[in-house]
């Protein structure tokens, strides 16, 4: 989330009359800033990631567990103690602070939900391999800070939503009656959000804007005893507080979809985002589109969420539900009415996947662009003559269709151009699954580029895990000048297949068969001996291919997730519910071979290579299945649980049993303990982690004695939380 | 005798020859080779005719030691006594021929492109010089080879004045299998100390360090045993051993320590020790590879004859420091044609 600053948000009728204004503020910053930094070179490679938890209320003497609302008073004790304290549990078992005294301490933030946190490495990291290896230590540590400036029942969890939010009988901690006057829901109260007045701004203005409530229907998971048709048991028909509880009985919630009807239930989601800084403004645009292709399937590699509002879903992953939760478009922008007063159909929600490729790659070709991309030709003609190529001010003029939804009326008195607050206002309100961002006004950093379609994973093991591989992948992609581009509507169609239950191995994703560079000859002048397209001086196209292109549809076919992440041959022998079809000549050599060649190639020591090795295996395994994503684990664990009536409802006694064994993970991994003891207990753990959550890393080497003596130092804690879980049991 | 040179110009960005095989492997250097070599008999493919009538109107054949290898080239009275390669005619026209020196250059290497991006404090270079099995440790002919094998990378990286890290590989060594004591013992009786060590005095700390040629120098694939035994009678003691851990990670707790003690960082890498063994490179410049070398069966067939003895192979690195990103990457490799 940006900045917080103070003001009067105006109420939408008002903030519509001011949203050309901010646009056209905007505009300039951007081209401020645009002129001031397109020529920034040489930032070293940095990067960031966010951890977003939700805050649960638990206690094994409760009946169940309830989402704590007290994020102001977390965040004021986390702001409160001038040097965030690393004593007790955090200290010891945490090796971020290996070089005692010289921790950067974690910065905490708060988020649209009242529920959530989130929290960021103190510093950016760099590109140093070992640096690497801090990470996971470092989300550990922030981890282990939150959890103790929170009550003793309150705990920091890495799930993506929690499972009974927005269910009838009270799911927070206080508890507030629905219906309020900003979110007009009749599923969660106006206080689920952050009462700072940007977030209940924002929820009410979507909702006005958009002329109705939103409207988050997600198909329900029918199970042996699902009524069917299923009608959500959950929705209030005789609700006539507001205008907008007419939505429901105009059809807003139609059989067999789980009906959700507030911004919370989208942006009460966690996820995990990468941030990179790019060396100059080209390799940022580079970074942006080879990334982009693989949005889809990090999102199915990362599946996390398959429970809405206490039914299990027919989907595995957020991304579609917060998309609704924020889609502020009018009937007439949807297509469910003539234009008359807005100035054009939009196809897809604010929140949604990328619709542009910027970079000024030559091997970008015309038919990747979306063909029916929405653009304001006056905003890009203002971006042209201010001197920008026509890419980027395509992608700044489709970003810029969107009305401002938030505005503060202080910030309208004058155009502040060492500013970028108004073009911030419309970029930062576009959360499709990349994000170019360019330096902030002071132009103190570099372009960077946001990874942002992964869900978060239970353990930081993970999160660390897919962090470090989305890391080294951009450095493969970099080095080996690979090029992942197919046409962007694919994408867009890959970001829908990977709803689908179990997409990472049912499922098949358009990917590009030929990842490699195109040879230049010797005789065509730009020389393949030197010119790795990496290091491309700025603003000029890349190398030019020689050999005449063929058909767009010959350079991609449908890719498992397990062949795109392993390769075709590594999937031919491992996957069992999809049948590789890769024809003679046609084989993917996979991400993480691209990686591991990648790894070979630079120097690096051999506990560094083991540790990320242990991470690029979590990956392996997940993508071919002989691991289960957490959708897939948590779906098992409620089908498991005596109280499951097969009925697709997940109830307060499941949902509590499933976040106490969350908590009980969390813990474990928090001192640095494995998870062994839990195994057995928890229903399909070792499915959802293998041997890698065990005590002893699996990794020898020189840190082996020093892990085993804290193992043995740590055992009375270990006996005491394990105590506590098989009471429960 | 003739000396071959043979090179794979910047693979970074040359497509499948990069990606990894599990294992310790040479598939990387000899597909690259390949994919090299195809790559130059494509690229200069429409200077046959060209070469053949070069531009004083006269084709000269010329005999090596005696042999008639069958080596068309294009020289013309001003350059005859330079000793720059001059692009060969012929079937091999896609090679070079440094008269003086005797050497061809398998493909051509064209200096102009070669270079880095960037000045050099940028990067993070390092070379791996291998000695090969198939030739004798003579500690005068090891100290050619490397010296040669860095010009040629400090040339083709445009002119560096040094590398980060030279590491060196000797023939008859692994680290065979699982990574655990076994190997670490087998290791203890491998390859030779003696001309090891004679080695490393002449050929590296001598000719290269002592002159600045190379900031830090390391060993590949010494298990415990050698690795003190070696660090006691070198003078400047390897900064560095590389040695293959395959997919497991157990280091051999006292190769650990004693790397520790010595202050020796362990790297990983993948590579065999046997680079380029001789019937590999045979065929790959065979009459089934590349074409460079006659059929012995055939009676006319144009290319070069005789005993082909891969002597050392260079692989160098150049990464971009603060954003690890690799820039440039590739092979030479040395031989003689007896």
């Amino acid at each position: 989330m940006g900045l917080l600053a103070l003001g009067t948000a105006l109420d939408w009728p008002d903030a519509k009359q001011q949203a050309h204004l901010v646009r056209a503020w905007g505009i300039k910053q951007l081209l401020e800033i645009w002129n001031k930094a397109k020529g920034k070179e040489r930032d070293a490679m940095l990067w960031g990631d966010e951890i977003e938890y939700l805050v649960v209320n638990y206690s094994k003497d409760d009946s169940k567990v309830l989402l704590s609302l007290r994020q102001a008073d977390i965040l004021k004790a986390l702001a409160d103690s001038k040097t965030l304290k690393v004593t007790g549990d955090c200290a010891p078992g945490t090796e971020a602070n290996g070089d005692a005294g010289n921790v950067t301490l974690p910065v905490f933030h708060p988020e649209f939900g009242r529920f959530m946190l989130e929290a960021t490495p103190g510093k950016p990291w760099g590109i140093d391999f070992k640096d690497l290896l801090t990470v996971e230590a470092d989300m550990k540590l922030r981890r282990c800070i939150a959890k103790d400036h929170m009550l003793p029942n309150e705990h920091p969890i890495t799930l993506t939503t929690f499972p009974r939010i927005g269910s009838p009988g009270g799911f927070t901690e206080p508890s507030y009656p629905v219906s309020g006057p900003k979110l007009r829901s009749q599923f969660v109260p106006d206080e689920i959000a952050n009462p700072h007045i940007r977030f209940p701004t924002l929820a009410a203005n979507i909702r006005s804007r958009r002329g109705r409530k939103v409207q988050v229907n997600v198909p329900v998971f029918r199970d042996e005893n699902t009524p069917w048709p299923w009608k959500d048991p959950t929705v209030n028909y005789d609700l006539h507080n507001w205008p907008e509880d007419d939505d429901v009985r105009n059809g807003a919630a139609p059989d067999n979809f789980i009906h959700m009807d507030a911004m919370a239930f989208g942006m009460g989601s966690c996820c995990l985002q990468i941030t990179f800084q790019a060396k100059n403004i080209t390799e940022g645009r580079k970074m942006y589109d080879q990334l982009s292709p693989l949005g889809p399937i990090l999102l199915a590699l990362t599946a996390a969420t398959p429970v809405y509002k206490g039914f299990l879903a027919d989907t595995d992953v957020r991304w579609n539900q917060i998309s609704r939760a924020v889609d502020d478009r009018t009937p007439e922008e949807m297509g469910e009415k003539p234009l008359k007063n807005d100035r054009w159909r939009i196809p897809k929600s604010r929140y949604a996947s990328n619709s542009t490729y910027i970079s000024t790659d030559s091997r970008l070709r015309p038919e990747y662009m979306d063909p029916n991309l929405v653009i304001d030709p006056e905003i890009k003609q203002q971006l042209l003559d201010g001197g920008m190529d026509d890419r980027l001010a395509t992608h700044f003029a489709h970003l810029f269709i969107r009305d401002p939804i938030v505005i503060f009326n202080e910030d309208l008195q004058e155009l502040d151009l060492t500013k970028t607050d108004h073009f911030e206002n419309i970029q930062s309100t576009n959360w499709q699954h990349m994000r170019f961002k360019p330096p902030p006004a002071d132009n103190s950093i570099g372009w960077r580029v946001e990874f942002r379609p992964m869900e978060i994973q239970i353990t930081d093991f993970e999160n660390a895990a897919f962090s470090v591989f989305i890391v080294l992948i951009t450095r493969a992609i970099l080095s080996f000048d690979l090029n992942f581009y197919i046409p962007i509507v694919k994408v867009d169609e890959n970001m829908e297949t990977a709803h689908a239950r179990n997409a990472n191995l049912e499922k098949k994703f358009w990917f590009r068969k030929n990842p490699f560079p195109v040879r230049t000859t010797r005789r065509g002048g730009s020389g393949s001996r030197s010119a790795s397209g990496a290091s491309t001086p700025s603003g000029g196209p890349s190398r030019p291919a020689t050999p005449p292109l063929g058909p767009v549809e010959d350079e991609y076919r449908l890719m498992s997730v397990n062949e795109v992440i392993n390769g075709t041959a590594y999937a031919k022998a491992t996957s069992k519910e999809v049948t590789e079809d890769a024809e003679e000549g046609e084989e993917f050599p996979g991400l993480i071979p691209l990686v591991e060649s990648y790894l070979d190639s630079v120097n690096m020591d051999v506990a560094t290579r083991c540790g990320l090795a242990r991470y690029l295996d979590l990956i392996r395994k997940r993508a071919s299945g002989e691991l289960w994503t957490a959708a897939k684990w948590i779906r098992e664990f409620i089908a498991k649980h005596p109280e499951y009536k097969k009925d697709s409802v997940v109830s307060e006694e499941v949902t509590k049993d499933l976040v106490g064994a969350v908590i009980a993970i969390g813990e474990r991994e928090k001192r640095g303990l494995g998870i062994d003891d839990l195994i057995g207990q928890v229903p399909h753990l070792e499915k959802l982690f293998g041997t890698f959550l065990k005590g002893k890393s699996p990794c020898g080497g020189a840190g082996q004695a020093a892990l085993e003596q804290e193992l043995k130092d740590d055992d009375t804690k270990v006996n005491g939380v394990k105590r506590k879980f098989e009471g429960e049991e | 005798m003739a000396k071959l040179i043979l090179s794979t110009g910047n693979i970074v960005s040359g497509g499948p020859s990069i990606v990894r095989k599990p294992g310790a492997s040479n598939l990387e250097l000899i597909n690259s080779l390949k994919v090299s070599f195809q790559d130059a008999q494509l690229d200069y493919a429409d200077e046959i005719e060209n070469l053949n009538v070069d531009v004083n109107g006269t084709t000269t054949t010329t005999t090596t030691n005696g042999t008639n290898n069958g080596v068309h080239e294009a020289t013309n009275g001003d350059s005859s006594n330079s000793s720059n390669p001059e692009p060969v005619a012929g079937p091999l026209y896609w090679t070079a021929q440094d008269q003086t020196k005797n050497t061809i250059y398998v493909p051509r290497i064209d200096w102009e492109t070669a270079g880095l991006l960037e000045e050099r404090s940028q990067y993070d270079i390092t070379v791996k010089i291998f000695f090969l099995p198939t030739t004798t440790p003579d500690v005068s002919r090891r100290a050619a080879y490397t010296s040669e094998a860095l010009s040629l990378v400090q040339k083709e990286l445009g002119g560096i004045s040094d590398v980060d890290l030279l590491v060196v590989s000797f023939p008859g060594m692994s680290f065979d299998g699982d990574c655990e004591w076994e190997a670490d013992k087998r290791n203890a009786s491998q390859g030779d100390d003696e001309a090891e060590i004679a080695t490393w005095q002449a050929a590296v700390e001598e000719a290269l360090y002592a002159q600045g040629r190379v900031k830090r120098l390391g060993i590949s694939e010494f298990g415990t045993e050698k690795l003190a035994r070696f660090i006691k009678r070198v003078q400047v003691p390897p900064a560095v051993d590389q040695i293959n851990i395959k997919n497991c990670c157990n280091v051999p707790p006292p190769l650990a320590k004693l790397a520790k003690e010595q202050n020796v960082e362990l790297l990983v890498h993948s590579d065999c020790t046997d680079i380029l063994p001789e019937g590999t490179l045979r065929e790959l410049l065979g009459p089934q590879g590349a074409g460079l070398l006659a059929d012995p069966k055939a009676t006319s067939s144009e290319g070069l004859s005789g005993n082909l003895t891969p002597q050392w192979v260079i692989k160098y690195t150049a990464v971009v420091r603060n954003r690890g990103v690799i820039e440039n990457k590739g092979y030479f490799a040395g031989a003689e044609l007896n």
